[in-house]
C-alpha cells in the first residue's frame, strides 16, 4: 500500500495580537481538516500562540505567515514574521521552581515549545525570522482519515 | 470561553471553565479572573472541560496565582487533560498551586492548608 501523500496549506497574517487569534483559529480548523490529530493539534496551537505573540508584540511584526503540511511521519509547521531578529532555539528555557510568590509571569514560551514539539530550526532570512518546527503526527488520525 | 463562578463557602470559590484557553478565551476570562484573585480565599480552577491551554492563558492562572499568594491565599487547578496538565508542570505552576484529579480532592487540600494556617495563627 503507497504511503498518502503530503497534505498542506498556508496562509498570510497581519502583525496584531487580533491576527494571532485568527491564526489560531485557522491552525485548528486546518490541523483537523489536515487530520493530524489532537495531540498534534494543540502542540501546533501552543507553539505557534507563542511565536505569533512574541513577533507582534517583542519583535513588531507587521506581518506573519504560517504554513502546515501533512507528513507520512510528521507535521512540519514554519513560521515566518517580518519583526526584529529573535531566535527562541537560543532563549533560555524558563520554569518556576519551588514554592514562591516571587515569580515571572511570562518568559515559559521557549521551554513549552522545546517540549511540545520534535524539532525547531532557525534562520532569518531575507529579512524574515523563519522558524520550522516538527511535530509527531498521530498516524492513527491520518491513516483513518486516508481510508 | 465560559467562566461560571460558584461561592462554595467562606474559604471557597470554584470556577469552573468550559472551551479553549487561548488568546479570545483568556480574553474573556481575564477581568473575571482578576476580581477573584483580589477577593477568594482560596481559589479552586476547574479545568476538565477546558480543551486547550496556552501562552495568554498560563498568563491569566499565574497572575491569578500570583495576587493570591500574595494576599495569604491558595489557588488549586483541578481535573486539567493531559495536554493542559503537561503545560502546567513544564512551566511550573504546580509550584505554586496544586494540580489535583477532581474538585473533591483539591477541596480537601485547600481546605486543610486553611486550617493549618488558621490554628498557626491561634
Amino acid at each position: 500500500m503507497s504511503e498518502p501523500a503530503p497534505r498542506a496549506c498556508s496562509r498570510d497574517f497581519p502583525g496584531t495580537v487580533e491576527a494571532a487569534s485568527d491564526a489560531e483559529n485557522w491552525v485548528a480548523l486546518q490541523a483537523n481538516a489536515l487530520g493530524l490529530g489532537q495531540e498534534a493539534e494543540f502542540a501546533i496551537g501552543l507553539c505557534l500562540e507563542e511565536l505569533f505573540l512574541n513577533a507582534v508584540k517583542h519583535g513588531h511584526a507587521n506581518h506573519a505567515s504560517i504554513s502546515l503540511c501533512a507528513e507520512p511521519n510528521g507535521v512540519i509547521v514554519e513560521f515566518a514574521d517580518d519583526g526584529e531578529p529573535f531566535d527562541p532555539t537560543r532563549a533560555p528555557a524558563k520554569r518556576i521552581n519551588g514554592p514562591t510568590d516571587d515569580f515571572d509571569i511570562g518568559g515559559y514560551g521557549t521551554g513549552l515549545m522545546h517540549k511540545f514539539s520534535r524539532r525547531i530550526s532557525y534562520r532569518r532570512f531575507e529579512g524574515m525570522n523563519r522558524l520550522v518546527l516538527e511535530f509527531e503526527a498521530d498516524r492513527n488520525a491520518n491513516a483513518s482519515r486516508g481510508r | 470561553m465560559d467562566m461560571k463562578v460558584f461561592q462554595v463557602d467562606d474559604e471557597i470559590t470554584h470556577v469552573v471553565l468550559d472551551g479553549r484557553f487561548d488568546i479570545q478565551g483568556a480574553q474573556e476570562v481575564d477581568s473575571g479572573f482578576d476580581q477573584l484573585a483580589k477577593s477568594s480565599k482560596a481559589l479552586i480552577v476547574d479545568l476538565a472541560k477546558v480543551s486547550f491551554l496556552a501562552s495568554l492563558g498560563i498568563r491569566t492562572l499565574m497572575l491569578s496565582a500570583k495576587t493570591l499568594i500574595r494576599r495569604g491565599g491558595e489557588m488549586a487547578v483541578c481535573g486539567p487533560n493531559e495536554n493542559v496538565e503537561k503545560v502546567l508542570r513544564t512551566t511550573g505552576f504546580n509550584e505554586v498551586a496544586g494540580i489535583y484529579p477532581d474538585y473533591e480532592s483539591a477541596a480537601r487540600t485547600l481546605r486543610e492548608r486553611l486550617a493549618a494556617f488558621s490554628s498557626k495563627k491561634a
